[in-house]
């Protein structure tokens, strides 16, 4: 992943410290590297059941789950997705940027990628709040629901909040993650020993991303 | 405490002779990894795999304890058929917690937690797994999860049995679903956690010269069951979150009421749950094809395709969910479907079994414990294998489905399966453990009295099941109760069998023979360090070998040898 030709054009500013039980820095990258793969596949799956669900849904009720989806905020979610995508482009760039050993600069695309996220669970905080003035939230036993008529639709909108949430559940652990990275990395000496966090971390992001992406057209996008 | 200078001492084997630099003087001030350091500190926040897996080892006993203790009271129950022993409740508790515990605190996690976590990178040549502090998280993670379980049995227990279905779990089961469920998911990831690292491990940390086909099948079988942790655990994590969900916060996916549908809970359990067995029955294969070329002293048999057979079997099994639900009324086609596809995992497991058969074919038999066990393992996988084929059968399913042929034909597999390997695998490594030899003849005893009471406790129910016994009841037809009560006297001998091995291999910690090197004059990097090895694995760099499995006798194979 790490080009090594940077790391040897910035000499010792920009590195990995060898960890004892690993023979070369070579191997420890390669292994850090491969368990966040390992990691994110294994993520992949736990969406996966909620994403099949809601297609199967789709084909079997394909009224109820229009008439629910029409409550969504198609806006909200497209708006949403250009703002997760802008993320992954700001920490791309905080990870170009520790390859190059400019911290400074790595440590402002860090920050712009937290904002941006925190900017995405804001607006999907307000698309909820707008859910609930739709009495689209059928858990709530003192509010009744808009479609109490159409039970599909109902499990269509509990997979909406299960999947949705999960996801936002996933991008806070990301910029409380990314946020104490971004204060370890903001002191001198980090990229000398630990430039390939960065990366390591910058593969979850992506994925966070690629979730949403996933998200976006199952539940916004297909049913309009 | 000179631990094993003796051992180092007194080794004849080659391997270890090739390392010269085996000071006895560093060993003797006990650089081994049980003696480096004492404190409880050392143990409880240990990086050390070789440590990790000695406390998922006394951690999955406690377990294994408590779900045969509860094991024992549902057979007790089972000797009169007016179910007057325990009220309906306490019954339907006792199989529960028996089902939970044994499922996802013993068998999960018992053998790649335990042996894969000391053996994989003794066998592959490295100095610890590639993540060792993620190692150690997986143990805390695995007693977290263990402490929500265990809370929910002692505010009053479950009663959904260990496949936790809907509805029954989520709108009319009065217990403490719950908590037993936020252990099990939590237990998930310990399981997720151990395979990664065991991925990771496999790929990136393999000593120079040990490629992929001069690892030993236990790496490979451990390969393959890390695969199943990281592709079907997620899955049964997100079931039991909705579940939850659905329980605590009324986000209905699966009743009816709130528009859901109760069969997808049974199809997103099963997608883990029938790769489940397969973690729990490979990692068993991996002990097997161990044992098997050491006391036949011979090759493995067809080392490569038992190396496909891992690879194949771990695939083919996400793809058999369905014949669980036969009787569920999931579509014809859907049923042929997985009733052929279930027929097909029985081909790679058939490999193996006549790969292990035909390594015992002329080789120099030893019938020392660890090989009582493996030969034990092979009869009982047989008949649990084929009993299988029967409940993958379309016809023969409508018949014997949810009845004791079920229970028996499971515990064939999990018990004469999983425990029996588990056990050979402990008597075959525990010289190298421990450092410490057991007594031979109790050894043998031991496996002798679990192999018969395992038979007696278990055919029966083959039988019970075959005539219309269903599983989960405790009240039964009077005609039934001969066979019922040979069943819980076999499950006696059974009990007898598995307390002998807890108190002679304690025993032997202290009062044991000390082990040598390589006891069994076994094949493998693991024998070439010193028992128990050093807390660093290695003392000069591991030399992997050209050939795996290099025993002195070959089979006469026409086709191309390993490379």
């Amino acid at each position: 992943m790490s080009a090594g030709a940077t790391d040897s054009q910035v000499g010792s500013q920009v590195g990995v410290k060898l960890v004892s039980h690993f023979a070369t820095v070579e191997q420890q990258k390669r292994a850090a590297v491969l368990g966040m793969w390992a990691w994110l596949l294994t993520e992949l799956l736990l969406f996966a059941g909620l994403f099949l669900t809601a297609l199967i849904l789709r084909l079997t009720h394909p009224e109820a789950v229009q008439a629910a989806a029409r409550h969504l905020k198609f806006w909200i979610g497209a708006t949403n997705t250009v703002v997760l995508i802008g993320s992954s482009l700001t920490m791309s760039g905080a990870i170009q940027l520790s390859r190059l050993g400019w911290q400074r600069g790595m440590v402002r695309f860090m920050l712009a990628t937290a904002a941006l996220g925190t900017l995405f669970l804001a607006l999907k905080g307000y698309e909820y709040y707008a859910d609930y003035q739709e009495h689209m939230m059928p858990f709530l036993s003192d509010r009744p629901y808009a479609l109490k008529d159409s039970p599909p639709s109902r499990l269509f909108v509990n997979l909406y909040y299960v999947a949705t949430s999960l996801h936002g559940l996933h991008l806070m652990t990301g910029i409380t993650i990314l946020l104490a990275m971004t204060w370890q990395a903001s002191r001198p000496g980090f990229l000398k020993q630990h430039q390939n966090r960065i990366e390591i971390f910058g593969l979850y992001w992506h994925f966070i991303d690629l979730i949403w992406i996933l998200a976006f057209p199952i539940l916004y996008v297909l049913n309009r | 405490m000179n631990s094993s200078s003796i051992s180092s001492g007194t080794i004849t084997d080659g391997p270890a002779l090739r390392d010269p630099h085996t000071p006895d003087s560093r060993l003797g001030h006990g650089s081994d990894y049980l003696h480096a350091e004492h404190t409880l500190r050392s143990w409880f926040f240990t990086t050390d795999h070789k440590r990790i897996a000695l406390l998922y080892l006394a951690s999955i006993t406690a377990f294994f304890v408590i779900g045969a203790v509860t094991a024992g009271l549902v057979r007790l129950a089972l000797v009169v058929p007016d179910g007057q022993v325990f009220t309906n409740d306490t019954y339907n508790k006792l199989f529960t917690i028996h089902g939970v515990v044994m499922v996802w605190f013993f068998l999960i996690p018992s053998i790649p937690a335990t042996f894969g976590n000391f053996l994989i990178p003794l066998m592959i040549g490295a100095r610890d797994l590639a993540f060792p502090k993620l190692n150690l998280a997986s143990w805390y993670v695995f007693m977290t999860g263990a402490l929500f379980t265990l809370a929910s049995v002692v505010l009053g227990g479950v009663d959904t049995g260990w496949t936790f279905y809907t509805p029954l779990s989520t709108a009319f089961s009065n217990t403490w679903v719950v908590p037993a469920l936020v252990g099990v998911t939590i237990v998930g990831f310990s399981s997720i956690l151990t395979g990664l690292n065991f991925v990771v491990t496999i790929h990136t940390m393999r000593a120079p010269g040990m490629t992929w086909f001069r690892l030993p099948i236990f790496v490979w079988t451990h390969y393959a069951t890390s695969l199943i942790f990281l592709l079907a655990t997620p899955v049964i994590t997100i079931a039991l979150v909705l579940l939850i969900a659905e329980r605590a916060f009324h986000i209905g996916v699966f009743d009816p009421a709130y528009g859901g549908d109760p069969v997808l809970f049974q199809h997103l359990f099963w997608f883990y749950s029938h790769p489940a067995v397969y973690i729990m029955v490979l990692p068993g294969m991996g002990v097997i094809s161990e044992i098997v070329p050491a006391f036949a002293q011979k090759k493995l048999f067809g080392y490569r395709f038992v190396a496909y057979a891992a690879i194949g079997l771990a695939s083919v099994t996400f793809f058999v969910w369905g014949h669980h639900m036969f009787v569920n009324g999931q579509s014809d086609f859907a049923s042929v479907a997985f009733s052929v596809l279930s027929f097909a995992v029985a081909v790679p497991s058939a490999v193996k079994v006549y790969n292990w058969t035909a390594t015992i074919h002329k080789g120099s038999l030893k019938l020392d414990t660890p090989m009582l066990y493996a030969m034990g393992y092979i009869g009982l996988f047989v008949l649990g294998g084929l009993t299988g084929l029967y409940l993958a059968t379309l016809a023969i399913n409508q018949h014997v489905h949810a009845t004791y042929f079920v229970v028996a034909h499971f515990h064939y597999i999990m018990v004469g399966g999983t425990v029996l390997a588990f056990l050979g695998g402990l008597h075959f490594w525990w010289p190298k453990i421990t450092g410490r030899m057991y007594i031979e003849a109790w050894g043998r005893i031991s496996a002798f009295l679990i192999f018969i009471g395992f038979n007696v406790t278990f055919f029966p129910q083959f039988i019970l099941g075959y005539l219309g016994m269903p599983r989960r009841y405790h009240v039964y037809p009077p005609e039934f109760q001969f066979l019922n009560i040979l069943s819980s006297a076999g499950s006696t001998i059974l009990a007898v069998g598995y307390i002998f091995p807890m108190i002679y291999l304690v025993y032997s910690i202290w009062f044991g023979k000390r082990a040598l090197a390589n006891p069994w004059d076994a094949r493998g990097l693991e024998w070439t360090v010193p028992s128990p090895p050093p807390a660093h694995n290695f003392l000069t760099e591991p030399q992997a070998p050209k050939i795996p499995y290099d025993y002195p006798i070959q089979a006469r194979e026409t086709g191309r040898q390993h490379s």
